[in-house]
């Protein structure tokens, strides 16, 4: 019996692709499973040709999975557009009154379940999305699901529609079952006690919203851009409840620069967009660097270069956000990996913003915003502490007082005798601007070169405080993989798979990208007997990027640009042909 | 706070002296603000005093309070940021035409609409001063600067009409040549309940030879002495409308209005009297309930 299954919505925008794809991975991690969701989709509001795959098993769930073991095919449309990605032993299933899988020439060995949806759920009411609710059942059937369970999902889900609705889709639910056992349609998996299980299913974006959340954001502003957007629409959702700012702005601009403000005030503040929106931004990126006000930003990567494929994922930002702003200014960059680290991240950005200053951000891409995955409880209870904040100066206060770590206390404005002015240009400890009437003087010259290096020196201070990068793996692994942010798991699978076949593979993960473990990482790269890069772009940013740092060449390449995430078989394809052609 | 307040004009100096021209248009404005402030028994420590890029938005360095100079043009949305964050701050937006009305346009209108209840003024010299004389958005059609030697062949903005049309709810210009009168109005700005915004006609000495000290001084009047109903928003752009077509150019308050609600007061979290920069950083059990029901 397979470990795992992976089912696969196709539709069109407007079918209720996205919650269909939710309350099914609400229904199966009730039932103890793990799930992995992710939506493949085009930007488009009606129509065109969406899907939404979904993986789960008792144990961890890595990566979406490639052939789908279940295909749901919810039009006509989008059956003719899916027939070259049909797996050749998928169950295929489909209204057998609209659709004839014969005229699109669908692989001969599929098993082929036609279910007249429309015409059942017809019978039971007006609404059509119902529809999904009688595939369910069929579903729920092949899977060996327990009807108590999925009820009471359904219930949570609507429960607040009203007992007719309830009773509707209990009705729609049942139906699917009865037609799929009539069918003698045959199970998958045997229908067997399931410990009700009581963990979260949240996409990437949620969960670093959740983090940043826990360590006391309290000023969020944005301007729509996908795959950011879902950010500003969770915390506008909950807007009443926390107490805080969460805002639309007319631009980009506008949108780092209220959240400057915020964070200059005191609030905790961040913002967050994708590449376009993060180049409008830049600017002010600087400026904050500068005037040493905490402040972290979001760049959820999609396809560019500009509008490029605005619903497609890619990892191609590392050296716009590396460079972003005029002069050199220290600025801190990670790169999360799983939905849970997501969370880790948002905490540990918001902490170290203050903490340091700085501006911090976060290297998402399309592919983690949006995937929807279980997770373990994430720790939101937290004794959230301040940093190097002043509330009692006394006279001889300076703001940018050259410290050894760099960082100086700040003071919000407010506080009495706390007045300082501080501005986009260098300045003296006290805050006066050395670039007007001041520049070129001989005294002038020692003071621009120690308040750069002040501001520099923080880096140093906070690379010792974060954990370094770790090879996984057998230290005399036949190759090494290198890669960062989304695909961690996707390697990580790859590896197992590898492994399967006899080739042992170690792997090398990045997540803090400024500062950078420079020792680490040349350490673990030189005595690694084979080296290969997995990244989401066309030029290898991350290989150049060490390179540059280290001085080490990574040899081998595994690059993707297509737009869609990287799957486990070409991983594993690559790491043989490479092993072949030596 | 008024029993002991005794702050005077010198208290509100920082130790840095102005560096604008002898003469410029901004020294009256320095003076303005601070005596403005005196007068509405503000403490020093609870302004903030936030500016772009050019001549005028280095006043934040001259001024003994939390001053902020950040881009150019991007003032108003850190101020609007900082006034969110906390409305128990005098927040006070200061740029010159080229700063607010040129590069930063885009957040003015969305001011004007948005009415957060900032100050925003503008040192209006017709010219960009700092980078030695180019033509700006209110420069007059036919103007000759460095950029525009053959005369400015643009149809100059009209800032009052602007803000009017977008929405906000003080709207007003002085004139830097009228100390007393210019006091006023940023003060009557200040007690405003909403989005204010003052234009100040500033002469530029060194690159603006037509829109003189001189110039204004024969021109101008006040419109409350022609006794302008100030909610009369018709009436308001017909005055904001005479600038440059006809001989006289209005200066007071054009528009004010009270009954408009701000946006702190539409706001959740600041309409309950939350301080989003002094509120708790932790999430409450029932918070944590909230935000996280929805993924189970």
């Amino acid at each position: 019996m397979k470990k795992d299954i992976a089912v696969r919505f196709v539709g069109s925008a407007g079918d209720g692709l996205v919650s269909l794809g939710l309350l099914f991975g609400k229904i199966l991690k009730m039932h103890n499973y793990n799930v992995l969701g992710f939506r493949s989709y085009q930007s488009v509001i009606r129509g065109g040709y969406n899907s939404y795959q979904i993986r789960f098993s008792q144990s961890e769930v890595l990566t979406v999975g490639e052939d789908a073991d279940i295909i749901v095919l919810l039009n006509k449309h989008v059956a003719k557009l899916h027939q070259p990605l049909v797996n050749p032993n998928a169950m295929v299933i489909y209204d057998d009154e609209f659709i004839d899988l014969d005229e699109f020439d669908y692989p001969k060995n599929i098993v082929k379940l036609g279910i007249p949806l429309a015409a059942i759920t017809k019978k039971i009411s007006k609404l059509k999305v119902l529809k999904n609710i009688v595939g369910f059942g069929a579903i729920s059937h092949l899977l060996g699901l327990d009807v108590g369970l999925i009820k009471e999902v359904i219930l949570e889900q609507f429960g607040k529609k009203g007992e007719e609705v309830i009773f509707t889709n209990y009705d729609a639910l049942e139906k699917g079952i009865k037609f799929a056992e009539e069918k003698s349609w045959l199970p998958m998996w045997e229908k067997h006690k399931y410990g009700k299980a009581r963990q979260m299913i949240i996409s990437g974006n949620e969960a670093i919203a959740l983090g940043m959340l826990s360590a006391g954001l309290k000023f969020y502003s944005g301007y729509p851009m996908t795959p950011a957007t879902s950010i500003v629409h969770y915390l506008t959702k909950h807007l009443p409840k926390l107490g805080m700012i969460v805002k639309q702005t007319e631009d980009e601009i506008a949108a780092i620069g209220m959240a400057i403000g915020a964070s200059y005030c005191g609030a905790r503040a961040a913002t967050g967009t994708s590449g376009g929106g993060f180049s409008l931004m830049t600017e002010l990126v600087g400026m904050a660097g500068i005037e040493e006000i905490p402040l972290v930003v979001i760049n959820s990567q999609r396809a560019g270069p500009s509008t490029g494929m605005a619903t497609k994922t890619e990892q191609a930002d590392l050296f716009q956000v590396y460079g972003a702003s005029q002069g050199e200014f220290p600025k801190v960059i990670i790169a999360p990996s799983t939905v849970e680290d997501a969370f880790n991240v948002g905490v540990e950005a918001v902490e170290i913003a203050e903490k340091y200053q700085v501006v911090v951000i976060v290297l998402l891409d399309l592919y983690l915003s949006e995937m929807n995955a279980t997770v373990r409880k994430l720790n939101m209870e937290r004794n959230n502490m301040r940093f190097n904040i002043l509330e009692n100066p006394d006279e001889n206060y300076r703001r940018y007082e050259i410290t050894e770590t760099g960082i100086s206390k700040r003071t919000i404005p407010g506080t009495k005798n706390g007045m300082f002015f501080t501005g986009s240009s260098e300045r003296t400890e006290t805050g006066t601007s050395i670039a007007s009437t001041l520049a070129g003087l001989p005294d002038t010259l020692p003071i621009r070169v120690e308040m750069v290096k002040k501001r520099m020196r923080k880096l140093d201070c906070l690379v010792k405080e974060l954990d370094p990068p770790k090879l996984v793996g057998p230290k005399d692994a036949e190759i090494t993989l290198v890669s960062w942010g989304s695909t961690i798991n996707i390697v990580k699978e790859a590896i197992l798979h590898l492994e399967e076949e006899g080739i042992q593979a170690s792997h090398l993960h990045l997540k803090y990208l400024t500062p950078f473990h420079v020792d680490e990482v040349e350490k673990i790269l030189t005595n690694a007997k084979r080296t290969m890069i997995i990244e989401q772009n066309f030029t290898g940013q991350l290989r150049d990027f060490i390179r540059m740092k280290t001085g080490v060449f990574i040899e081998q390449k595994l690059l993707r640009w297509d737009g869609e995430p990287l799957v486990t078989s070409q991983i594993v394809m690559k790491v043989k042909e490479v092993m072949k052609n030596e | 706070m008024s029993e002991e307040y005794s702050l005077s004009l010198k208290d509100f100096e920082s130790s840095f002296r102005p560096t604008w021209c002898p003469g410029c248009g901004n020294f009256s404005q320095w003076r303005a603000i601070r005596q403005a402030l005196i007068d509405l028994e503000i403490p020093q420590e609870e302004v903030v005093l936030v500016s772009g890029i050019g001549c005028s938005s280095h006043m934040p360095n001259f001024l003994k309070v939390y001053g902020l100079q950040t881009l150019h043009g991007r003032g108003i949305p850190v101020a609007t940021g900082i006034r969110l964050a906390n409305p128990k701050l005098t927040v006070i937006v200061y740029g010159g035409d080229g700063d607010i009305y040129g590069i930063g346009g885009n957040h003015f209108l969305h001011a004007c609409r948005r009415n957060v209840d900032i100050i925003t003024i503008v040192s209006n010299n017709y010219v960009y001063g700092l980078t030695t004389g180019q033509a700006s958005a209110t420069t007059p059609v036919g103007t000759i600067t460095k950029t525009t030697p053959r005369g400015s062949i643009e149809n100059p903005l009209n800032p009052i009409s602007v803000a009017l049309s977008a929405g906000a709810t003080f709207v007003a210009r002085g004139f830097s040549g009228d100390l007393k009168h210019l006091k006023w109005i940023i003060k009557e700005a200040i007690d405003h309940r909403g989005f204010a915004y003052v234009d100040v006609l500033s002469p530029c000495i060194t690159f603006n030879k037509n829109q003189t000290f001189n110039y204004f001084r024969q021109k101008v009047y006040k419109v409350e002495d022609t006794g302008h109903d100030t909610e009369n928003f018709s009436g308001a752009m017909d005055l904001g409308s005479q600038i440059f077509i006809k001989d006289k150019i209005p200066i007071g308050i054009f528009y004010q209005i009270e009954n408009k609600t701000t946006y702190e007061e539409r706001d959740f979290a600041l309409n309950q009297g939350i301080i989003p920069a002094q509120a708790s950083l932790d999430l409450t059990e029932e918070q944590i309930k909230i935000i996280t029901e929805e993924f189970y």
